[in-house]
């Protein structure tokens, strides 16, 4: 078995595969995390993290990434290439899809919906969740009954109480944060100490970034994780089938990587940027082509802020980063707001004094600098609290992934280019869901509230490029993961998604693989093979 | 004294503590950018840690030299924000590096604070999260398959 990334679903797919037994390779572009870099116990923090996790590849530039030209995308693409992925910088919000989710063609009339239900679903989010280590509460009252997350969730906090009083108050749904953070010693995983920097490295190991996770496990169970290696394509044999991948390692070097089964989880991008270029005589558009759609239907989330400043000492640069709460109140369509489907909000730290004088989430209408600088700092630096708003953006084939005709990464291989628009229903629900969260942070107190001014850099979730359908005509892969075009070559990663929710990806991500992944073993005998 | 601090010169160190002072003045007991010396060892140590800044904050500093800094700073900000931001970052990066600022600010880094298991936990020794399960299922339920 290959398996091409070591981010989340190939994590999950590798430690599976080795508890079954099967040789398993993983060829990953990047290295393992230096958390000798995570900074958070010094002075230093704020200002090293931009520099050792940023989360652009394009500003990063790492050796282990490759161009995204986003110069015709409201949004850029942020990724990790590495050993953990997008886990590494990851804020841990551990989201499950709502039902509705999974039926929008049916309950709203659009896009498509899903080839399982949540139902379907349901027992691999409840292993994922104790397979990760994942903290929250069951019985949040968004979604069916049934069994929670292993761990308890990380405290509310001053600021989480407050504004579940005011959504108490205002008869709106709050629920304890769902985070794939460990509160307690969990397996690897020690205990969070709300230091509020996961997105810039866990430098106490309490996050559960795959890395931590899944890959130590999956290499003591045999796994051969191979870092450094970066596919240049996948190769295909007389019989149709994939027979492995061709692939140049740090020192430029080519290898070829044979197997009989290989399994993509190269995030929305990755994912069909290695499919278009390993187009051959009889798959010219790239190969699992023949729907057309490898590289369409880009979706990447709108992401809003709205920021509250309150009288009162929240000691808002600590706790999880992670959310304390989360609200899924306008989640459902409500057809009379002027737009379809809706958003999830999570409520988070605000960060330390440097993040005060950013111009994100703050805006340059409120710029610190100047004589007021000091009053400022003051009314911002642990005294406030934020909403994050992660916005559904509906499939649209115009939003796409294709290859860049001139630009190449350090291999030669054609860099990846994106072309995403937002759509007017995105605009109609991010500018909805402000005015609530504003609305939100009012009834707790505030006694001013900021809407973040809209930033491009926001691109954490990278879904859909690769839709998952029970008709080859109309999907890439099939309800399994399998390539309709070549049957022994899967996707686990989020292009597979139809549409793109509204919540973190990541617990879905790690579901849908599990399911996948589970299918494959049991189908395994009986697949057909190059070998 | 590494490349990155050589290339700046007392002149330059100069022109940023003229306008690292419109950027942060003294005031509400607070000293402004050059008296806490991010001008001086602040600057050095935010180039240690960040010498990815050291180029663009010597362009930036070479416009202001010689002329008005509250005039070129504003300028700066209208035509170059990608130069304002790396001098912004500078300037208050350094600012919060010194420990006499972070002790009258009241801030003393993102500490270590353990989780305290409360069970049951207070939201629901106060019935703080009972409302929430009184309203009952807030979701669409996966609508049944047409026969």
């Amino acid at each position: 078995m290959l398996i091409v990334g070591a981010g989340a679903s190939g994590a999950v797919a590798a430690k599976r595969l080795a508890e079954e037994g099967f040789d398993v390779v993983c060829l990953e572009q990047g290295g393992w995390p230096d958390y000798n870099k995570a900074r958070a116990p010094y002075p230093d923090y704020e200002l090293t993290s931009g520099r050792d996790w940023a989360w652009d590849p394009n500003a990063r530039g790492a050796p282990a990434d490759y161009p995204v030209d986003d110069s015709e995308s409201d949004i850029t693409a942020l990724m990790w290439n590495g050993v953990g992925g997008g886990t590494v910088v990851f804020a841990a919000h551990w989201q499950r899809n709502m039902p509705s989710d999974f039926r929008v063609r049916s309950l709203d009339g659009i896009a498509d919906d899903w080839p399982f239900t949540y139902e379907d679903l349901e027992p691999y989010y409840v292993r994922a969740e104790r397979d990760w280590g994942v903290s929250g509460l069951a019985g949040d009252t968004a979604f069916p009954g049934g069994d929670g997350p292993p761990m308890a969730p990380v405290p509310l906090g001053r600021m989480g109480r407050r504004v579940a009083k005011a959504h108490n108050d205002l008869g709106w749904h709050w629920w304890p944060g769902p985070n794939a953070i460990a509160t307690q010693k969990y397996g690897r995983l020690n205990p969070c100490t709300q230091r509020a920097t996961c997105l810039w490295g866990c430098s106490e190991g309490a996050k559960a970034s795959v890395d931590r996770t899944y890959w130590p496990v999956a290499v003591e169970r045999g796994v051969t994780l191979v870092t450094g290696a970066r596919v240049k394509r996948l190769q295909l044999g007389s019989n149709g089938l994939v027979t492995g991948a061709l692939y140049v390692d740090r020192d430029g070097k080519e290898h070829v990587q044979r197997a009989a089964v290989t399994i993509l989880a190269c995030n929305g991008i990755g994912t069909p940027r290695l499919l278009l270029v390993s187009a051959t005589e009889t798959h010219p558009a790239g190969l699992g082509n023949s729907s057309g759609l490898v590289g369409k239907r880009l979706m990447m989330h709108p992401f809003g802020t709205v920021v509250g400043l309150f009288d009162e000492d929240l000691d808002s640069w600590q706790g999880a980063w992670g959310q304390h709460i989360h609200s899924l109140e306008f989640y459902e369509t409500d057809h009379a707001r002027g737009f379809v489907r809706g958003a999830k909000w999570g409520l988070q730290p605000t960060g330390g004094p440097l993040s005060m004088t950013h111009s994100y989430p703050w805006g340059e209408e409120n710029a610190i600098w100047g004589p007021g600088f000091h009053q400022q700092l003051r009314k911002r630096l642990g005294r406030s609290a934020m909403w994050g708003i992660i916005a559904e953006d509906l499939p649209e084939e115009s939003n796409r992934v294709v290859l860049d005709a001139t630009k190449t990464d350090d291999s030669g291989i054609p860099a990846a280019r994106i072309q995403y628009r937002m759509s007017e229903n995105s605009r109609r629900l991010m500018a909805f869901h402000q005015a609530r969260a504003k609305e939100s942070l009012e009834a707790a107190g505030a006694y001013e509230t900021v809407i973040a001014p809209f930033i491009r850099a926001t691109g954490w979730h990278l879904l859909g490029t690769a839709m998952m359908g029970a008709d080859p005509s109309r999907s890439v892969v099939d309800p399994w993961g399998r390539v309709h075009d070549v049957p022994n070559l899967y996707i686990f990663d989020g292009s597979t998604w139809p549409t793109s929710a509204g919540m973190n990806p990541t617990a879905t991500i790690a579901a849908v693989a599990l399911r996948g992944v589970d299918h494959l073993i049991a189908e395994r005998r009986d697949a057909r093979t190059s070998s | 004294m590494s490349a990155a601090l050589a290339r700046f010169d007392p002149g330059r160190r100069a022109a940023l503590a003229a306008v690292a002072d419109l950027l942060i003045p003294i005031g509400d007991g607070m000293p402004a950018a050059s008296e806490a010396g991010v001008a001086g060892r602040w600057l050095d140590e935010v180039l240690q840690l960040r010498p990815d800044f050291g180029p663009p904050l010597a362009a930036v500093l070479d416009r202001l030299i010689g002329v008005d800094p509250k005039a070129a700073l504003d300028l700066l900000r209208a035509d170059d924000p990608a130069g304002f931001g790396v001098l912004a970052e500078v300037v208050a990066g350094g600012y919060f590096l010194n420990p006499k600022v972070r002790s009258a600010i009241r801030y003393p880094g993102q500490q270590s604070v353990p989780i305290a298991s409360e069970v049951p936990p207070d939201y629901e020794q106060d019935g703080l999260i009972a409302s929430v399960k009184a309203r009952g299922p807030i979701y669409r339920p996966t609508p049944r398959p047409t026969p």
